[in-house]
């Protein structure tokens, strides 16, 4: 129980100085956690609705711009997270080889403060869709909740996995972004599945991602509030990923400062 | 007997080999499957240690003796190789220069930090942080980012930190050399207190000194292993006495490397009485100095005599190649060669003449060889010589001008 206060009051440490860090140095701080998502949000409307004159799916009935935005934040959120953490052993090497610490916590802390802040940014996102473009389902937001804490969930098995690994193999670094890139392109978060010739779009279904996507369009966009089977299955094979993640990392962590 | 806090049972450590990439993939294989790794460089083999609550123990050795590789195995950011290591509720803490804070953030950032490394809560931090503050003793550097700060600051803070914690187990790795004076004072005061009041020490120092006066048992590290282990007094001085001997080898093998060395295997003063004291030297007399020489390689080594007062404020020196004199050669490669002061005008008082043998080059210095004599005489005169002068007569006009 001790042992559990301990490290939470240090996750909470950790997690303050990860935010903070973001911010160190920049004048005016806290403003742009709100500008950036917006100006983002205006360069991809502008770049791919009206430049490449992408549409939404014709069932969805909602314009372009809050389609993609609902998507695009918790993709940015889960791929800078598992990015981030997978790098946090490796940046926090000088911390590692002089203090002892539960060394998951660095990762946990990394992930959990990417998906804080993009999180904030999401809020406004969907204020602004609120406003400028279509009528969001508030009333969705707890089962929005708890597909995002999913997403969350796999981010941090990732995360544990990319960053354990990445300190015995250096070549993951050079890999992930390129991966990630792939991920994105390959996940419907840009263009409707319709789009893709052939029977094409049908292979996205094998893309996890796809259906997390799926599922917050569907509570964002529709109002679905009750959790339905999906949601379900996504929350347990993040689990599972956890599981997997932090047995990986209890496994190889002891030796990290050998390969540091 | 107190109760353990730690014990280590023959443990040992392999740093494995990760430059090479293959090296790397093999251990990362190795470790995923059976949970450790094989092979590599040994810096640690079969140490055992037990620390009981209340005691305090210098670890000492020569630099790369794996000092602080078995530090962090104690801290727990190193797995031990080979062998068990046990703790039993402790909350051991390290000070190290900078350990565990980032450059970038503030003092008081990293305070904090640090301070939940320790298991302070935010609360007690906040309780505390006066005290802490006042200890560090710093200023307003505290808002300064730390890669501002002087080696010093930085080990004040971090010892201002461990000082409000009041561990079960300190262990400190040669950080009170970089202190200042006060602040090591200040240190050492609170160590000996908290040793007073039942904590427990573990100090890697390099001064002997202060192990001495902080620990109680000592261990000393030669190449990985446990060499002595026992009373402090014991263990320091078997250690510096080896490294006396380390010392005086090498000095000697530096010669035997050099081919040649020159040396002084006999100076003399020459007097008339057969006295065992120091030779007395009447003011004004005839003071001379003869010296056998040692030239291993045969050839002829230059000669230099000196003369110095008894508390060392040199007077006069000079070589043989100066005065473009070849000392003469004597039996077994040894060479001769003699000064002769006539009319010595040292005042009296203790003298003592030195005679230096240097390379033929006349570069080197290699041996010196010093005899104490005695300048008799009566006189008042001040100084160390006799400087030739005479008094002159002033004619009254000339101070009119």
């Amino acid at each position: 129980m001790d042992a559990f206060r301990h490290n939470l009051a240090l996750f909470r440490q950790l997690l303050r100085r990860e935010i903070r860090s973001r911010f160190i140095g920049s004048a005016t701080g806290w403003i742009w956690l709100i500008v950036t998502p917006l100006l983002l949000l205006a360069v991809y409307g502008f770049v791919f609705g009206v430049i490449f004159q992408a549409r939404a799916p014709a069932d969805m009935a909602v314009p372009f711009i809050a389609w993609l935005a609902v998507a695009l934040w918790p993709w940015l959120a889960f791929s800078e997270g598992v990015l981030k953490g997978s790098q946090a052993i490796l940046q926090n090497s000088a911390l590692i080889s002089k203090v002892s610490l539960p060394r998951a916590l660095l990762v946990i802390s990394s992930v959990s403060s990417v998906f804080f802040l993009h999180l904030i940014g999401y809020l406004v996102i969907l204020i602004a869709v609120q406003l400028l473009a279509a009528d969001i389902a508030w009333h969705a937001l707890p089962n929005l909740t708890l597909t995002l804490f999913s997403l969350y969930l796999l981010a941090l098995g990732l995360g544990l996995m990319f960053a354990a690994v990445q300190v015995y193999l250096r070549d993951l670094e050079h890999f992930l972004p390129t991966f990630f890139m792939l991920w994105f392109f390959l996940t419907p978060i840009l263009y409707a599945p319709e789009i893709l010739p052939g029977d094409l779009g049908r292979y996205l279904a094998f893309n996890p991602m796809t259906w997390w996507m799926e599922e917050i369009r569907q509570g964002v966009l529709l109002g679905q509030w009750w959790p339905g089977t999906v949601q379900i299955l996504l929350l347990v094979a993040s689990l599972v990923v956890l599981w997997l993640g932090l047995r990986l990392f209890d496994r190889l962590s002891p030796h990290f400062e050998d390969f540091l | 007997m107190s109760r353990v806090l730690l014990r280590l049972e023959r443990v040992g450590k392999d740093y494995p080999p990760t430059v090479q990439a293959r090296g790397r993939v093999r251990a990362f294989w190795q470790v995923l499957l059976s949970g450790r790794s094989r092979g590599g460089k040994r810096v640690l083999e079969d140490i055992n240690l037990e620390v009981r609550a209340g005691e305090s123990m210098g670890i000492i050795g020569a630099n790369g003796a794996g000092k602080s590789t078995l530090l962090k195995i104690i801290t727990g950011v190193l797995q031990p190789s080979t062998g068990t290591m046990a703790q039993q509720g402790t909350r051991a803490a390290l000070l190290e220069l900078g350990a565990g804070f980032n450059p970038e953030y503030s003092g008081l950032d990293n305070l904090r930090m640090n301070a939940a490394f320790l298991g302070m809560s935010q609360r007690q931090v906040d309780q505390r942080l006066d005290d802490i503050i006042s200890f560090a003793d710093i200023g307003q550097a505290i808002n300064e980012p730390v890669k501002h700060y002087s080696s010093g600051m930085v080990v004040r803070l971090g010892f201002a930190v461990i000082a409000s914690v009041k561990p079960d187990l300190l262990i400190t790795d040669e950080v009170l050399a970089v202190g200042d004076e006060s602040f090591q004072k200040k240190c050492i005061r609170w160590i000996e207190q908290y040793l007073a009041e039942g904590g427990t020490l573990l100090m890697v120092s390099h001064s002997m000194y202060q192990v001495q006066k902080l620990c109680h048992q000592a261990m000393w590290l030669e190449n990985g292993r446990a060499r002595e282990m026992g009373d402090v007094f014991d263990v320091t001085q078997a250690y510096l006495a080896w490294h006396e001997r380390l010392d005086a080898e090498r000095s000697h093998v530096d010669q035997g490397n050099a081919g040649a060395y020159y040396g002084v295997d006999e100076i003399r003063i020459e007097q008339a009485d057969d006295d065992d004291g120091p030779p007395l030297i009447p003011m004004g007399g005839r003071l001379v100095v003869t010296m056998r020489l040692r030239s291993p390689d045969g050839r002829r080594p230059v000669a230099a005599v000196g003369l110095v007062r008894a508390d060392g404020t040199p007077v006069y020196g000079v070589t043989t190649d100066f005065d473009d004199y070849h000392p003469g050669q004597g039996p077994e490669g040894q060479y001769l060669a003699r000064v002769v002061f006539d009319d010595l005008s040292l005042l009296p008082g203790g003298y003592a003449v030195r005679g230096h043998a240097l390379d033929p080059e006349g570069l080197r210095l290699h041996d010196t060889a010093e005899l104490d004599f005695t300048v008799t005489g009566r006189s008042r005169e001040l100084g160390l010589v006799r400087l030739q002068h005479r008094w002159e007569p002033v004619e009254p006009d000339e101070c009119e001008k």
